[in-house]
């Protein structure tokens, strides 16, 4: 791997939450090869781990490709060095969300995230009305899939809070933490 | 058998028939089911830090001493990567730290496996064969990632048997195991339809008159959009989209209330009322 050129900090950081197995990176790109959504992503997998490792984080965390990954896991069933690039697409996510960083994208997991910490479980139906406000766009899939889901019986509105929450968001604020 | 059930939070809504078809799957079969006392969820595929993630699925585990059965394949996949991750010692003390107790050995199910091992001692049970029923079983991603599971995480055939065992006879298509893209469907409605689209057209060419799915997100793209695919290409589509469950519960003789088969978004009622047919013959 060539040296360090750039945010040391952040390589270690991203080294620190994706395992310091991804030093051993070869480039060799099968992780780009096996990503079903490579073909949507503006820097592939490989080139994630390239900027991770030489401290590009402007170029890493700007990437579109970061909030393309579908959590597959092809890559890490692949990948000949034993890495985990979907957990290093998730440690640039946490970097990101930890600097408060925002983007359309992002905000899905954002709520995601906040539902889990308030409610215990996800429902649907209110994560789908609150992604409408952070992205009123998705108003028309949000309504087909409404329309669709509706007449089965299939959309819950009723908050159904667990009793460990308080449990939930210590997992969340220490284990956060690192 | 008796086991710990971890529903999952789409059981609730989207993925009502999954629930209620695997309850009466499992109470045909003889499955004692428990469900998890206070069960959380997984964080799905949106916590991205990985730590969090092992401790949200940690929390689930350690509600029981029973084997843990689940559904849905993402919950399965990260209640899996948990198990795999608290091998680390490092990890297992940060993780252990959070939680009230630690958990020792904890054996994760997915309701495929459980069914498969009663019906490998015991396929007495299955009254209706599904005779020559065209079925492409549609893996997605986690049913078998991380690697080390229940099945190849590159050529699963697992569900190939099951549907031989119920006398239907697989189709094999070459997305069966392809990403359906559905975490990234809110914020990428369009790159996620082209892809399911070309899934549901993949398995139609091959043949299929029905598709077997074993997640509940892969369930609610490929069934609950495939109308707006469509009306979106203007052809008809009209593959039937089952659970697993639903398969199996079909060839069990429960009615279609049993399975929820009135919840799915393509009726699956035209292809049971064939398999009567030919049974009937």
């Amino acid at each position: 791997m060539s040296p360090v050129k750039g945010d040391a900090k952040f390589t270690n950081e991203v080294l620190r939450l994706a395992g310091l197995e991804v030093r051993t990176c070869i480039q060799c790109g099968t992780c780009s090869a096996a990503c079903p959504t490579a073909h949507l992503m503006d820097n592939s997998i490989r080139r994630l781990v390239k900027f991770s490792l030489e401290g590009r984080k402007e170029e890493a965390l700007a990437s579109s490709s970061v909030w393309l990954c579908t959590s597959c896991l092809l890559c890490t069933v692949r990948c000949p060095r034993g890495i985990r690039p979907k957990v290093l697409v998730g440690a640039l996510r946490d970097i990101f969300e930890r600097e408060g960083r925002k983007d359309k994208d992002q905000a899905y997991e954002d709520l995601f995230m906040r539902q889990i910490m308030d409610l215990g479980r996800i429902s649907e139906a209110l994560l789908s009305a609150e992604y409408l406000l952070a992205d009123p766009a998705s108003a028309v899939q949000t309504m087909e899939m409404g329309l669709e889901l509706l007449p089965k019986g299939k959309i819950t509105v009723q908050k159904d809070r667990i009793k460990g929450t308080d449990e939930v968001k210590s997992i969340f604020a220490e284990l956060g933490k690192g | 058998m008796r086991l710990a059930y971890y529903p999952g939070c789409v059981s609730r809504s989207t993925g009502k028939e999954m629930d209620r078809s695997t309850r009466a799957v499992c109470v045909a079969l003889g499955i004692e089911l428990e469900e998890l006392p206070d069960w959380s969820c997984c964080g799905a595929t949106h916590v991205p830090n990985e730590l969090v993630s092992t401790g949200l699925a940690a929390r689930n585990i350690i509600q029981t001493e029973l084997p843990i059965m689940t559904p849905c394949s993402i919950c399965y996949s990260n209640l899996r990567n948990a198990v795999q991750r608290m091998e680390v010692p490092e990890v297992r003390s940060k993780v252990d730290a959070v939680l009230t107790k630690s958990h020792e050995r904890a054996r994760i199910r997915h309701v495929l496996d459980v069914i498969l091992e009663v019906l490998q001692k015991d396929d007495d049970r299955l009254v209706v064969p599904l005779k020559d029923l065209k079925t492409a079983p549609y893996y997605g991603c986690l049913l078998t990632r991380p690697k080390g599971g229940i099945d190849s995480p590159e050529f699963p055939t697992i569900m190939e048997g099951l549907v031989k065992t119920l006398k239907a006879e697989p189709v094999d298509f070459g997305l069966k195991a392809f990403c359906c893209a559905g975490p990234i469907f809110m914020p990428q409605e369009e790159a996620a339809a082209d892809i399911i689209y070309s899934i549901l057209k993949d398995a139609k060419k091959a043949g299929a008159e029905v598709l077997v799915t074993v997640c509940p997100l892969c369930h609610l793209m490929l069934d609950a959009k495939q109308k707006s695919l469509e009306r979106r290409h203007g052809e008809q589509i009209g593959i039937p989209v089952l659970y697993v469950t639903q398969l199996v519960g079909i060839a069990l003789g429960l009615g279609p209330e049993e399975l929820g088969l009135n919840m799915n978004s393509v009726s699956p009622m035209p292809v049971v009322e064939k398999v009567y047919e030919r049974v009937a013959k």
